[in-house]
């Protein structure tokens, strides 16, 4: 009965969306506002339907109704209450169900938000943004549907993944979820300026806000999906190029450079086309992640199933694509810029270059992320790209991107003075230069860590000088430095929570430097007593003990005793878990973390038959935690940047529109 | 910001920006021809061959001594760690294309690697390495990839295979 309900209300969801395509549709060429009222309606209530969908599946989760193969498939009776929630995301068709869910709080979100602002839009973002539901809807309910039944009920059901229980996997799908379908949003906005042909700045400002929220989130999403693979996977990294990353990556790219080159089109009115075109890339890149995630076309470390969604998928993107293009040619008159580059040291011409080190950083992740495809088409053989080509290749192009980061600020609107310019950078380069001296001397070597540390240090030094610049400014009009500071970013969050952005990307620079060319591993044996070292660390074996753990685990704990340059600083219980209902292992791993490094101890293997002995896999990776906290100012420079300001907003709206209506 | 002659609104840009345009064509030029010199330095020599056992053993003798990444499902009793000495581990296991029908078996050597969670009958492996004139495939450091094992994929009722879809993968 509860699964029955919970399908009817999929089923009154697709019959929600595909009204209000066509009522938007409707009422927009029979220009009868009612309709599109009725259109937005429909669009919200498809909501509150699935969000009882959603509910029905989780009660049938957590209750554990086994006649759902859903349930079945992912859950199992001893699982605690809340991975039985979480587990609506742990298999296809209940990602797909949330999926939709999410999708559904974007479009009713985005109707709330930009319904009176934004009538003229309207009808085509809920057209393009109904039919995104509608094929999302369409695969939940007729290909991946979440609450088939089995013809006999089982007693109990699989369980979950054991690597799926980390509190880092229970949040990462869903960030990355968010991310990817808040670009629905964005993409139907633009597409609405496109069809309707009206290409005013309206549009624009929208977009930039909801590419912000799901960028955001994707941001997220990719941090802690890092984070999850550091804690779990335990190979002592956290991105291994592998496809299904890159899937989530490459959207990120070009969303970034629409961020960026969005700021050209609202201070100059340049760029139009091309801003219109990162935000359909954008788009299309998070249908063909989803693809590449979903088909299985490439091969991946990550597991997914492998299922009949591929060719459904393939057909929407080649639908969106052709739409896209064809409404971007037919109005490529409209989208001429009304302005042309001046010189090409400004501020526009930065953003130029910002847009096409991204995008060259795209490319080569999308050639390289699609060279088992290409290889064979040209080949006839399936070839393979590694991580290490990935780093080769895209190694001087961050490097660059990350220069532009810091020198990019400098420059004004329209035109730079050279000699101006090269006055601000004489003393950071200099200063950086000290800092690679410095770093010399201490003994690091390797002239590409060298050249990296002072590419990201003389961008910290000129980011941290543009806040004190700011800050120094107010500080002349009377007020002490903490309040000058707050008042730099409490009036100019965009700018200033963009500068906050760029820090924490510079930090994760210096982490991802730091680690990527400095771990150190090494792997032994060891009986009890005995001492292994790493760097300047010793390790030394104090014994193991097995125990029954929570639920149907079974513990082995190695106890270690750490010194560094011989001074005792604790001790590390890495550990092996076992669930022994499915007889799946799990080992975890356990670092000593510090601002300089994390000393990361796995234990791989113990045989307590033979003089108690233990293997260990240990890793020095330093700076590695430079790429978390970079991650976290990352997203609070994002949140800065991005949340609303009404009073901004109104003010905003005023100016642009004379004639306010009595609902704004 | 003195400089007010950048208004143009009109069609007819200033001369600066025609010259600018050139610039640009001949920067970008140069600028996409690095890149292709990026992406090709890159991959040249370093980019591997994708196979599974049965291509692996079709074309064994070209292959032997290639890069190559080759998947296949793990036989669980194939599988051996042995910790030779204090710093020397040896893990072996056979991979095959039919699970069901294990015709073809290439025999995988890992030395000094830990033995992944994941590596469990029916897991699907992508290894990374080379085959020697043994008929042995060595793999590289670090280039044991295991997919999730096919419990999770368990089939359903009606017989089609399906599966976890988040992120699964153990690289060790």
């Amino acid at each position: 009965m509860i699964p029955d309900l919970g399908y009817l209300a999929l089923i009154l969801a697709l019959a929600a969306a595909v009204f209000a395509a066509g009522a938007a549709y409707y009422g927009r060429h029979t220009n009868q506002p009612r309709w599109i009222e009725s259109a937005r309606n429909a669009t919200i209530a498809t909501f509150p339907l699935i969000t009882i969908s959603c509910l029905l599946m989780i009660y049938s989760l957590v209750q554990g109704d086994f006649s759902v193969e859903y349930v079945w498939r992912v859950s199992s009776r001893d699982m605690p209450t809340y991975l039985k929630v979480t587990a609506l995301w742990g298999g296809q068709a209940g990602s797909l169900l949330f999926w939709n869910f999410l999708l559904s709080i974007f479009t009713a979100a985005a109707m709330a938000r930009n319904w009176r602002k934004q009538k003229e839009l309207m009808p085509y973002a809920i057209m393009v943004a109904s039919f995104t539901q509608i094929f999302f809807l369409g695969i939940s309910i007729f290909v991946e549907h979440p609450f088939a039944r089995l013809a006999a009920v089982p007693a109990d059901g699989n369980g979950l993944n054991p690597l799926l229980r980390h509190p880092g996997m229970i949040i990462h799908p869903p960030m990355l979820y968010l991310g990817f379908v808040g670009f629905t949003i964005p993409y139907a906005f633009a597409m609405s300026a496109l069809i309707s042909g009206k290409l005013d700045d309206a549009w624009i400002k929208i977009t930039r806000r909801w590419t912000l929220v799901a960028w955001l989130f994707l941001s997220l999403g990719l941090v802690l999906g890092g984070r999850w693979a550091y804690d779990v996977l335990g190979w002592g990294g956290y991105w291994a190029w592998d496809p299904v990353e890159n899937a989530s990556f490459m959207p990120w790219l070009a969303g970034t450079a629409f961020l960026h080159s969005v700021m050209i089109q609202e201070k100059r009115n340049m760029f139009k086309m091309w801003n219109i075109f990162l935000v359909l890339l954008t788009y299309c890149l998070v249908i063909y992640g989803t693809f590449i995630v979903r088909s299985g076309v490439i091969s991946s470390v990550h597991s997914f199933a492998q299922s009949a969604i591929g060719p459904l998928f393939f057909a929407f993107i080649a639908i969106m694509f052709v739409f896209s293009a064809y409404w971007m040619l037919k109005r490529r008159v409209d989208l001429h810029s009304e302005n042309r580059l001046n010189s090409l040291l400004s501020r526009e011409a930065a953003f130029l270059y910002n847009n096409f080190l991204i995008l060259a950083i795209l490319l080569v992740v999308f050639l390289f992320t699609n060279y088992p495809i290409f290889s064979e088409l040209i080949t006839g053989e399936k070839g393979f790209v590694g991580p290490p080509v990935y780093e080769q290749a895209l190694a001087p192009l961050f490097l660059l991107l990350l220069l532009l980061m810091g020198v990019a600020p400098l420059t004004m609107w329209y035109r730079s003075s050279a000699e101006r310019i090269g006055m601000s950078l004489r003393w950071p380069a200099l200063a950086a230069l000290v800092f690679i001296g410095v770093l010399f001397a201490v003994g690091i070597r390797g002239w590409g860590a060298l050249l990296g540390f002072w590419v990201v240090s003389f961008s910290l030094i000129l980011t941290l000088l543009e806040f004190w610049k700011g800050t120094r400014a107010r500080m002349k009009k009377g007020e002490n430095v903490f309040v000058a500071y707050s008042n730099l970013m409490a009036r100019n969050r965009r700018r200033y929570g963009g500068y906050w952005i760029h820090l924490g990307v510079i930090v994760m620079a210096f982490g991802i430097i730091g680690v990527e060319i400095f771990q150190e591993q090494t792997q032994i044996r060891l009986a009890v007593g005995e001492t292994a070292s790493l760097g300047r660390y010793e390790m030394v074996f104090l014994g193991a003990t097995r125990y029954a753990g929570p639920d149907d685990l079974l513990i082995t704990e190695a106890t270690v005793d750490v010194y560094d340059n011989g001074r005792y600083v604790g001790q590390l219980h890495p550990r092996s878990e076992l669930y022994t209902r499915t007889n799946q292992p799990m080992t975890i791993p356990n670092a000593r973390s510090t601002i300089t490094e994390d000393f990361y101890v796995l234990m791989v293997n113990w045989e307590p038959a033979t003089a108690d002995q233990a293997t260990f896999r240990i890793y020095l990776n330093p700076l590695i935690n430079w790429v978390w906290a970079g991650g976290l100012i990352f997203v609070i420079g994002t949140l800065v940047a991005a949340w609303p300001d009404p009073a901004v907003e109104r003010s905003l709206s005023r100016r642009r529109h004379p004639v306010v209506t009595p609902t704004d | 910001m003195a400089d007010t002659t950048w208004t143009t609104t009109g069609e007819e840009a200033l001369f600066p920006a025609k010259n600018n345009r050139l610039k640009f064509a001949v920067g970008g030029v140069l600028l996409l021809a690095a890149i292709v010199y990026l992406i090709v330095n890159a991959m040249s020599g370093n980019t591997q061959l994708y196979k599974t056992v049965g291509e692996f053993y079709a074309e064994q003798d070209r292959l032997v001594g290639r890069d190559l990444r080759v998947a296949g499902f793990v036989l669980g009793d194939s599988i051996e760690y042995v910790q030779i000495d204090a710093t020397t581990s040896r893990l072996e296991f056979d991979i095959v294309d039919d699970i069901n029908n294990p015709t073809q078996r290439l025999h995988v050597v890992a030395m000094n690697e830990p033995k992944p969670d994941l590596l469990q009958h029916e897991a699907q492996a992508l290894v990374e390495g080379s085959a020697n004139e043994n008929g042995e495939f060595i793999s590289n450091p670090g280039g044991l990839l295991l997919k999730c094992p096919t419990r999770y994929e368990e089939l359903d009722p009606a017989g089609h295979p399906d599966g976890i879809d988040t992120q699964t993968g153990s690289i060790n």
